[in-house]
């Protein structure tokens, strides 16, 4: 009997299932670069039968969203943090000595 | 006279007009107060030394952030062991040991209890935006130096992956594996957190 194409390519990716730490791998790559087909298919079948994977996956995907939140605050004009009215006056002193040493 | 020559640096006035800004951006990616500090004054004298370097294409200020920016990677670098060869890991080897079980018939797979416990990595809206920078910096201090440093370039400043692989003088794998090594354990340690 002759198969088709979709049948050969599950035995194809069956043979190459991937196991948890691999599947990670893929799932932090894929936030950075777009993975080739077959990377990819294996990473969705790894899904389709792991929970623990789904889950991680879900929470690289929060963590970016984290870190976007994150990066707007921390580059914001009115900033959080301030300079130590002390800290600036080491500073300015350590820099006010270097310049008239020049 | 040089087209360059208009363009003059005013160091004087560097720390008033600068100084809380270049602290914000220190204080984000290190936890401590002081080392943030030590980062800015740092970044001044560094940049008072090379100031015949300045030509003008940027303004004062992104200068003497990226000046910044490299002392705080350079902090990191330090930090690191030398136990660890240079800077690279593994080529192309994601396999953690802390995570995942070894040579038995599950290799591979989540050890017990390391894997995720819920989809959710952090209460959504529950936390205040203070809370989530704390928490983040806190897991980013937790990190080796070495994949803080790729995790801040490449997360945090969103430094293009070429550039971060020539300043750390790392090839592509090693930076795909470092980042995901980052992130692992950047999810454990938040997920620790709010657990707890």
């Amino acid at each position: 009997m002759k198969k088709g194409l979709a049948y050969r390519m599950m035995i194809y990716l069956s043979k190459r299932m991937i196991a948890c730490d691999e599947a990670s791998y893929l799932i932090s790559l894929r936030e950075d670069r777009r993975l080739g087909f077959i990377r990819w298919a294996q990473l969705n079948m790894h899904l389709l039968t792991c929970r623990l994977c789904r889950k991680y996956a879900s929470q690289i995907r929060q963590l970016s969203h984290s870190l976007d939140m994150y990066r707007h605050q921390c580059n914001q004009e009115n900033c959080m943090h301030h300079l130590s009215p002390e800290a600036g006056s080491r500073i300015l002193e350590e820099l006010t000595r270097e310049l008239n040493a020049k | 006279m040089s087209d360059h020559d208009e363009y003059t640096l005013d160091p004087q006035h560097w720390v008033e007009r600068y100084g809380d800004y270049l602290f914000n951006y220190a204080a984000g990616r290190v936890s401590d107060r002081e080392r943030a500090e030590d980062l800015v004054q740092e970044t001044f004298l560094a940049a008072l030394k090379g100031r015949d370097r300045y030509r003008g294409d940027s303004t004062e200020r992104t200068w003497l952030t990226s000046i910044l920016k490299r002392k705080i990677i350079d902090s990191y670098r330090k930090k690191y062991s030398s136990r660890e060869s240079a800077f690279g890991e593994t080529e192309g080897v994601a396999f953690d040991g802390d995570y995942y079980r070894g040579e038995d018939p599950l290799g591979g797979h989540w050890q017990e209890g390391k894997g995720p416990h819920s989809d959710s990595l952090l209460p959504e809206g529950k936390l205040e935006e203070e809370e989530l920078s704390g928490f983040i910096l806190d897991c980013i201090e937790h990190l080796k130096p070495n994949l803080a440093a790729v995790f801040i370039m490449k997360m945090i400043d969103e430094e293009d992956s070429a550039y971060i692989c020539k300043e750390l003088g790392i090839t592509p794998s090693n930076l795909w594996v470092m980042l995901h090594r980052a992130r692992l354990r950047m999810r454990d340690c938040l997920e620790k957190k709010w657990l707890t």
